[in-house]
C-alpha cells in the first residue's frame, strides 16, 4: 500500500516580498519539567530528542503566554499597541472550545476595536496559518500570535513532550524596514491518524495511532511538496540557501528528517523543541524568532499540520527580538514530575462548592476590564491625584468627578505582602493553589508623574517567602479565577527577580 | 435628651454548635440578657446585626429572629457592618433611646458560622473588604491583616513576639470565661511556633469562626430606674472609611478606629483613656488588631503597642486590662454578634458578674468594634452606677 500523493499546491503568484516582519516577541513559562523526571517516573521517557518540557503556571493559558510574547513583540517593533489594524491568534489549545479569543487579546493589549481578527486552531498549522492570513488582509501593522500549550495522556510520547510556549510577531507593510516574507504556499495531503482530538467537551488531549514510518511520511511528504512550490514561486529560491529551517516540531526528530528531505542540514533546525517540548502551532514562529535573534539571513518556516498539510514561506533579513526561547532559557526552575502533574492540573480534586458571599458578576467584572487588564487608572482632574480603580470620588479631594484615563506604569513596589496557602485560599482559587502551592498577595505601588496609587495584586511565579516589601515588580496578564466556566483575566505582579527573557 | 443605659446583657455560649440555629442562638442570649421583671411588651425598637454567613435568612434576618423570641410586631432593623454590625446596632439602640423616640430597645447580633463545609464557608470569609479587588486578587481576610502586621511590624521594627503575647493573654482570659470557644491556655511559645497562617500570622494570632449570639436591653433613665442594673453609655463614637486596605493612606493603622474613639471619648468625657478607663474590649480578630487598636484608641503612642503587649500592662492584672473576655480571639468571633458580645462583656464587668475574671470594682471600660479592615468602626464607652463622668 502506498501513501496518497500530496494534492496539487498551490503558488502564490506574489514573487516579491508583500509584507515585513518589524519585531518578534517570544515567551515560556518558568518551569521545566526535565526529561530524566520523567525517566523516572516510566522507567523511560517516549518523546524523542526533547531534554525539558515547559510546564505552563496555573494561570497560565495561550492568552496569557500570548500576551506576553505580543508585548515583547511590540516592544522590540516599536509599535504602540493602539496602533494595530490587524490581529490574528493561532493555537490548538485554546482555553474555551467556543468563543472568540481575539476581543480578549485586543482588550488585554489595547488593540484598536476595528482591527481586522483572524484565529487558526485545529491544526499545529494555525501559527503559520495565522501569519499568512494577517498577511493576506494587508491590514498593517499586524500582530501575530502562535501559543499552543498542548496535553495528552501521561504516558504517552506526545504526554511526555508536552511542552508550552507563545511567540509574537509584528508585521508591516512591504515598503518599511524588517525582515521581509517571501512567497507563500500550502499542500494539503490525506494523512488521518497521525494526530488528533476527538471531538467532544472533555477531550483526553492529542492521540495518534504510533505508525512510526507512515507517521514520519505524513509529516515530511507535504513539507517537501510545500517547500517545492515555494521554491517555485520564490523566483531563484533554492531551499538548501536557508540558514535555518523553523519547522513544526511533534517531536525532537521529525523536524530533522523533514531538513533532510529537503535538503537542509539537521543542524539548521531552529525551532526550541529540545528545550520547549512539544509546542504545537507555535513551533514554527518560535524557531523563526530564535532565528531571527541569531541574526540568521534567510530563515525557511514551515507550518506542519496532521490531516495532514503544510505552510512554507520565506523570511530573507533580520527583525529586532525581545525574550530568548531555547539555550539562553538558564534560570528556568526545574519541577519533579509529581509537580508537573499537579501543576497541570491532571492529579486535582473536585471543584469546590459553587456560589457563595463574594461573586463578582460578569457585567461588574467587565466593567472593570480596562482597570484589570491594562490597569488603567483615573487622575483626578481637580487634583491631579491617581485613582485606582477609576471610580467613586476622588480619594484625596473628594470631588465627585470624571477621571481623566491613564494608564499606570507595569513597573511596581511592593508595599506589604503575605502569603496564602492552598488550605486557605478562596474558593475562587482553590484550584490554582492545589495545582500551583502557597502564593502571595501583596499591596503594590505605582507611580506616575509623581503621583502613587495602589493596588492589591496576586504575585504571579514566586514562593511566598522570597517576596518582601520594596521588591520591584512587573504587571503581568494572568488569568485569576473561573467562575460559572468564564474565565477571568487580569494583571499580577511578576517580581523583577522572575522576570528574566523566557 | 435622656442618657441610654444598659438593663440587661448576655449571650449565648460562642462557639461551634451544631444543635443550635440562628434562632435558637438568639433565643438563647435574649434569656440571658432579659433583666429580671422585662416585660415584652415594652420593648419598643430592636436593632439585630447579622452578615448572614452562608447565605442564611438575608432578607428579613432581624424580624426572623425577634419574633422567635415573641417581640411580637416590635419594629426590628437588619444592621449590616460586617464584623461591626452588632456594634452599630448597639449604637442604634443608643440613639433611639437618647432621641427620645424609645424607652427600651433590643440590640443584639447572631452569627451562625461553623454549619457548612470547610470550602463553602470559605466563600463567606472575606467578604467584606474591597471584594471585586482585594478578594480577587485572592487575599484572604487573614491576609488582609497579615498585609498590616507586615507592613507594622517593618515600619517599627516591632517583633512578632508581640502578637503572640496578645495570643497569650487573650487565650489566658478566655479560659476564664464560661463563654469562650477556644476556652484554653496557650503560651507564647505555642502561637511563635504555630502553623502559619498568612505570614506573619500564625494559627494562635487569628480568632476563630463561631456560632453565637449576643444582646443588651438598652433603656432611658426614665426606664431604667425600674431595673436593677444600670450601665450608663457614656459616649459612643462611629466611623466610616474605604473598605480596601490599599485604598487608605495607611497600612499601620485604622483611621476609623481613631476618629470613633475620639468622637466617644468627647462625649464621655475621657481625656486619657490609658487612666480614664479600667478595662476595654477590642476589635483583635486577628492579633495586629489587637496591637493597632491599642494605638487607634490612644492607650499608647504610634509604634508602641508592641512593647505594651509585652510588658503585660494589658493583662488582667495589668494597669489597664484589655480583653477581659477572651476578645475574638479566645472568646470567639460569630460576625454578627460580636460587637453586641463585648458590650456583654463591659456589662458583666461592671456590674460584677464576670466571674473568674471579674475585675476589682471597674468603674469606666471601653467597646470597639471594627467593620471588615478598617471600613467602619464603633466605640462605646459604658460607666458603672453611681459614676458620674470620666
Amino acid at each position: 500500500m502506498s501513501a496518497p500523493e500530496p494534492g496539487p499546491g498551490h503558488a502564490d503568484d506574489r514573487n516579491d516580498a508583500d509584507a515585513r516582519i518589524l519585531g518578534a516577541g517570544t515567551y515560556a513559562p518558568a518551569a521545566r519539567l526535565p526529561r530524566e523526571a520523567v525517566v523516572e517516573a516510566w522507567g523511560r521517557s517516549r518523546a524523542r530528542g526533547i531534554d525539558a518540557v515547559a510546564v505552563p503556571a496555573p494561570d497560565e493559558d495561550v492568552l496569557t503566554m500570548g500576551v506576553a510574547a505580543a508585548e515583547r513583540a511590540l516592544a522590540a517593533a516599536g509599535i504602540d499597541a493602539t496602533d494595530l489594524a490587524g490581529l490574528a491568534f493561532g493555537t490548538t489549545t485554546p482555553p474555551l472550545a467556543e468563543e472568540d479569543l481575539l476581543p480578549r487579546l485586543g482588550a488585554a493589549l489595547g488593540a484598536p476595536a476595528d482591527a481586522r481578527t483572524h484565529y487558526a486552531g485545529r491544526s499545529t498549522r494555525a501559527g503559520t496559518r495565522a501569519l499568512r492570513a494577517a498577511r493576506d488582509a494587508s491590514a498593517f501593522p499586524a500582530l501575530v500570535v502562535a501559543a499552543d500549550a498542548p496535553r495528552a495522556p501521561p504516558n504517552s510520547a506526545e504526554g511526555h513532550g508536552a511542552g508550552a510556549g507563545a511567540v509574537a510577531v509584528v508585521l508591516g507593510p512591504v515598503s518599511g524596514t524588517g525582515a521581509a516574507l517571501v512567497g507563500d504556499a500550502e499542500v494539503s495531503a490525506d494523512y488521518p491518524g497521525t494526530r488528533f482530538r476527538r471531538a467532544g467537551g472533555d477531550d483526553g488531549g492529542v492521540e495518534r495511532l504510533g505508525v512510526t514510518a507512515y507517521d514520519r511520511t505524513a509529516f515530511t511528504r507535504p513539507i517537501v511538496a510545500a517547500v517545492g512550490v515555494l521554491g517555485d514561486d520564490a523566483d531563484a529560491f533554492d531551499p538548501a540557501s536557508a540558514a535555518a529551517l523553523a519547522v513544526t516540531a511533534p517531536d525532537g526528530d521529525l523536524p530533522a528528517h523533514a531538513a533532510r528531505a529537503i535538503g537542509i542540514a539537521p543542524e539548521a533546525v531552529s525551532t526550541p523543541v529540545n528545550a520547549l517540548g512539544d509546542v504545537g502551532a507555535a513551533a514554527p514562529l518560535l524557531g523563526l524568532a530564535a532565528a531571527l535573534h541569531d541574526g540568521v539571513a534567510r530563515t525557511l518556516v514551515v507550518g506542519w499540520g496532521s490531516g495532514a498539510g503544510a505552510d512554507a514561506l520565506l523570511v530573507d533579513g533580520v527583525a529586532p527580538v525581545e525574550g530568548q526561547v531555547g539555550d539562553g532559557v538558564g534560570d528556568a526552575r526545574e519541577l519533579s514530575y509529581t509537580a508537573a502533574l499537579r501543576r497541570r492540573g491532571e492529579i486535582a480534586s473536585d471543584d469546590p462548592p459553587a456560589g457563595g458571599g463574594a461573586a463578582v458578576s460578569a457585567p461588574t467584572w467587565r466593567r472593570s476590564i480596562p482597570a484589570r487588564y491594562r490597569l488603567r487608572a483615573g487622575r483626578c482632574p481637580a487634583c491631579d491625584a491617581l485613582v485606582f480603580p477609576p471610580e467613586g470620588a476622588c480619594p484625596d479631594c473628594r470631588a465627585l468627578v470624571d477621571y481623566e484615563s491613564v494608564r499606570l506604569p507595569p513597573a511596581g513596589v511592593v508595599e506589604t505582602v503575605t502569603g496564602v496557602s492552598p488550605g486557605g485560599a478562596p474558593p475562587e482559587f482553590a484550584r490554582q493553589a492545589e495545582r500551583g502551592g502557597d502564593y502571595a498577595v501583596a499591596i503594590v505601588r505605582f507611580e506616575r508623574e509623581g503621583a502613587r496609587v495602589s493596588a492589591p495584586m496576586q504575585v504571579a511565579d514566586a514562593d511566598p517567602d522570597s517576596v518582601a516589601s520594596g521588591d520591584l515588580v512587573r504587571a503581568v496578564f494572568r488569568r485569576i479565577y473561573v467562575q460559572e466556566g468564564v474565565i477571568r483575566y487580569g494583571r499580577k505582579a511578576l517580581p523583577a527577580a522572575e522576570d528574566g527573557d523566557r | 435628651m435622656s442618657d441610654a443605659y444598659i438593663v440587661g446583657a448576655g449571650q449565648s455560649a460562642f462557639g461551634s454548635s451544631p444543635e443550635e440555629t440562628y434562632r435558637t442562638l438568639f433565643r438563647e442570649a435574649y434569656e440571658a440578657a432579659a433583666p429580671a421583671d422585662l416585660d415584652p411588651d415594652e420593648v419598643d425598637e430592636a436593632f439585630v446585626g447579622t452578615l448572614g454567613v452562608g447565605g442564611r435568612q438575608i432578607g428579613l434576618a432581624g424580624p426572623a429572629v425577634t419574633e422567635h423570641v415573641g417581640l411580637h410586631g416590635v419594629p426590628c432593623t437588619r444592621v449590616e457592618n460586617a464584623c461591626a454590625a452588632s456594634g452599630y446596632a448597639l449604637r442604634q439602640a443608643v440613639m433611639a433611646v437618647e432621641s427620645g423616640m424609645a424607652d427600651l430597645v433590643l440590640a443584639g447580633g447572631v452569627e451562625v458560622m461553623t454549619d457548612a463545609s470547610a470550602d463553602a464557608t470559605k466563600y463567606w470569609l472575606g467578604v467584606s473588604g474591597e471584594t471585586e479587588w482585594e478578594r480577587m486578587a485572592g487575599t484572604t481576610f487573614a491576609g488582609v491583616y497579615a498585609q498590616m502586621a507586615d507592613a507594622y511590624l517593618r515600619e517599627y521594627d516591632a517583633p512578632r513576639r508581640a502578637l503572640s503575647a496578645v495570643a497569650a493573654k487573650n487565650h489566658a482570659n478566655g479560659a476564664r470565661n464560661p463563654k469562650a470557644h477556644l476556652g484554653f491556655e496557650c503560651s507564647v511559645e505555642d502561637a511563635e511556633t504555630a502553623d502559619v497562617v498568612a505570614d506573619p500570622l500564625t494559627l494562635y494570632h487569628c480568632c476563630p469562626t463561631s456560632d453565637g449570639a449576643a444582646a443588651a436591653f438598652v433603656a432611658s433613665e426614665s426606664v431604667a430606674t425600674s431595673f436593677d442594673d444600670r450601665v450608663r453609655v457614656a459616649g459612643v463614637g462611629a466611623a466610616s472609611d474605604r473598605v480596601g486596605l490599599f485604598q487608605r493612606d495607611t497600612y499601620t493603622a485604622i483611621p476609623a478606629s481613631e476618629s470613633a474613639a475620639a468622637a466617644a471619648y468627647d462625649r464621655a468625657g475621657v481625656a486619657d483613656p490609658r487612666t480614664d478607663l479600667d478595662f476595654a474590649e477590642v476589635h483583635d480578630c486577628f492579633a495586629i488588631a489587637e496591637l493597632l487598636a491599642y494605638e487607634d484608641l490612644g492607650v499608647c503612642g504610634r509604634g508602641e503597642a508592641a512593647d505594651l503587649a509585652l510588658d503585660g500592662a494589658t493583662a488582667l492584672d495589668g494597669d489597664l486590662p484589655i480583653n477581659t473576655s477572651g476578645g475574638l480571639k479566645a472568646k470567639g468571633h460569630p460576625i454578627g454578634a460580636t460587637g453586641a458580645g463585648q458590650a456583654v462583656e463591659a456589662f458583666d464587668q461592671l456590674t460584677g458578674r464576670a466571674g473568674e475574671r471579674q475585675l476589682d470594682d471597674p468603674e469606666r471600660g471601653l467597646a470597639h468594634s471594627v467593620g471588615g479592615s478598617g471600613g467602619a468602626a464603633v466605640v462605646h464607652v459604658f460607666e458603672a452606677e453611681g459614676v458620674t463622668g470620666a
